[in-house]
């Protein structure tokens, strides 16, 4: 393994999703110099793989893509993707070290023009996790269209060596015998921007462990109402129906001590309220239901936007599905009991169920960092009234759904106080 | 007169690399020879006229899942191309 490098910034951005960029834009706009680290082999986040935001039904890529655009052609941000992060600790009041891999993309980054004709010769198709695993992708590939950078990934593990890709590369990019390469970024000071995942649609027996026909979670169902979705239109995934009858399962991964996650995710009513009116816009003939417990309209305009998803047909149903089992010609079946009308359990078929999904942390920290997470697994603030993105690491901060579920109005507004706190720290040192 | 594409790129020793990539290599092509196979019998299947997803299904004699995953990943890559709608479903024809 090639040792890399020992490099030097102003600032460590650990994540490049929204909350990450936007930290990075507020600092390197201030002429510090800034690291952005990735896993992912794009930077974009969460929100790049969303159709449409809340409440506004702006474009979710056309915010996101001028800011990941921004960044990458920013003077004072370099970005890092495809890195893991193996430790990360302050070792002197000016040194926050970070110990990094760069995982092998098997391309030449120079080389690569991002033609992405060793994408079209590759001969394997692998089922594409960016595209909720409804569609294909080949073995090397460009995660999606609007990545950055764009370079591909050459996945070894389903990578026949047929040597097609090498072939048609105009510019010799491909590298089948690259290696990972650590490297070491030295930084003032650090901020974790490292987001979530939704909770696994495996967890909650009741509600058929992700085996059952046309029930898919709420990122899935993200993706089939994007415009470059798998199917470029809302379809059935058991059979390509276009679906008569759709619905939303609140609370399917919080709000639910069994599944070890008590707390509110915040953002899945406002998400699902979301999906449905793009739904009844994209199927205006098909049935949308919510199963809710309460509906948590919190933020600026929400409760408006709920409200005119009433006003548009969109039924909510006060209940918690106690169990989804298959229905009949590939339906799901719903169990609930009827709170607001004539009671008494009832039973519904609809084509196509979305689980509202919460979230969890994407990050653990353990033995990388000695960050303090609260006990839901969320990066713990020490002064979260006042001061909500200071860690307990002097100079690291913490912004966006690393430290607790948030939307993402909520989500830039931390970063830009985050990316404050920090030039604040390194002006201290001074 | 066509010139051969002179490489630019370092030599590396394949063999040793398929020597050591030979589990994945054995996974990776046996995947692709299946892959094949249903793309063959999918061309086949369209070749005369356009059809939705079940009645591929039935020809093919597979889940319509599993046809919707070719179908749209065939989509994707330009070769197949949405039809007109028939009922519930849409119908899927060859664009090349």
């Amino acid at each position: 393994m090639k040792v890399k490098r020992d490099l030097q910034f102003d600032a460590i951005v650990i994540g490049g999703g929204i909350a990450g960029l936007q930290s990075a834009l507020d600092l390197g706009d201030q002429g510090y110099k800034v690291a952005v680290v990735d896993k992912d082999a794009t930077i974009g986040g969460k929100m790049i793989r969303l159709s449409k935001v809340f409440p506004t039904l702006d474009c979710a890529s056309c915010i996101t893509t001028p800011k990941m655009s921004s960044a990458a052609h920013h003077e004072n941000i370099t970005l890092f993707t495809y890195c893991t992060l193996g430790a990360l600790d302050r070792e002197k009041p000016d040194q926050v070290v970070a110990q990094l891999r760069q995982e092998p993309r098997y391309v030449d980054p120079e080389k690569c023009i991002g033609c992405r004709k060793c994408e079209y010769g590759c001969p394997v198709y692998v089922e594409d996790d960016e595209q909720g695993g409804f569609n294909m992708r080949k073995a090397i590939y460009i995660p999606f269209s609007n990545a950055i950078p764009q370079l591909p990934v050459l996945d070894v593990e389903n990578c026949s060596l047929c040597g097609k890709c090498a072939k048609v590369c105009p510019t010799d990019a491909i590298r089948y015998d690259m290696e990972p390469e650590d490297f070491t970024i030295t930084a003032k000071t650090a901020v974790l921007a490292t987001g979530f995942e939704l909770s696994p649609m495996e967890q909650k027996p009741q509600y058929g462990l992700a085996k059952l026909q046309n029930v898919v979670s709420s990122m899935q169902m993200e993706r089939l109402l994007a415009p470059h979705g798998p199917y470029n239109r809302v379809l059935r995934p058991s059979d390509g129906k276009e679906p008569d009858s759709i619905a939303y399962v609140q609370c399917a991964g919080s709000r639910d001590e069994s599944l070890g996650i008590p707390y509110c995710s915040r953002v899945c009513c406002m998400y699902a309220i979301k999906q449905a009116m793009l739904l009844s816009g994209a199927l205006p003939l098909a049935d949308i239901t919510i199963y809710y417990m309460d509906i948590r309209a919190f933020g600026k305009g929400y409760e408006q936007f709920y409200q005119n998803a009433k006003a548009m047909g969109i039924e909510f149903v006060k209940a918690k599905v106690a169990k989804i089992t298959q229905g009949d010609n590939q339906t799901a079946r719903l169990r609930y009991e009827d709170q607001e009308g004539n009671g008494g359990v009832m039973e519904r078929e609809h084509d196509l169920v979305i689980l509202s999904l919460g979230m969890v942390p994407q990050w653990d920290p353990a033995g990388i960092c000695s960050v303090n997470c609260g006990q839901d697994g969320f990066i713990q603030s020490i002064l979260p009234k006042i001061a909500p993105t200071v860690t307990n690491i002097d100079g690291v901060y913490t912004a966006g759904v690393a430290a607790g579920p948030k939307d993402i109005v909520d989500t830039i507004t931390e970063a830009g106080a985050a990316a404050m706190e920090a030039a604040n720290y390194i002006k201290g040192l001074t | 007169m066509s010139e051969e594409k002179k490489s630019t790129a370092p030599t590396v020793d394949m063999k040793k690399l398929r020597q050591e990539r030979n589990e994945s290599i054995t996974g990776a092509r046996e995947k692709m020879k299946v892959q094949n196979k249903v793309i063959k019998a999918l061309k086949e299947a369209l070749s005369k006229e356009a059809k939705t997803i079940p009645e591929l299904a039935d020809i093919m004699g597979m889940q319509t899942d599993a046809v919707l995953m070719y179908v749209s990943t065939l989509k994707r890559y330009g070769i197949i191309g949405e039809g007109p709608k028939d009922g519930d479903y849409f119908k899927y024809e060859l664009t090349e």
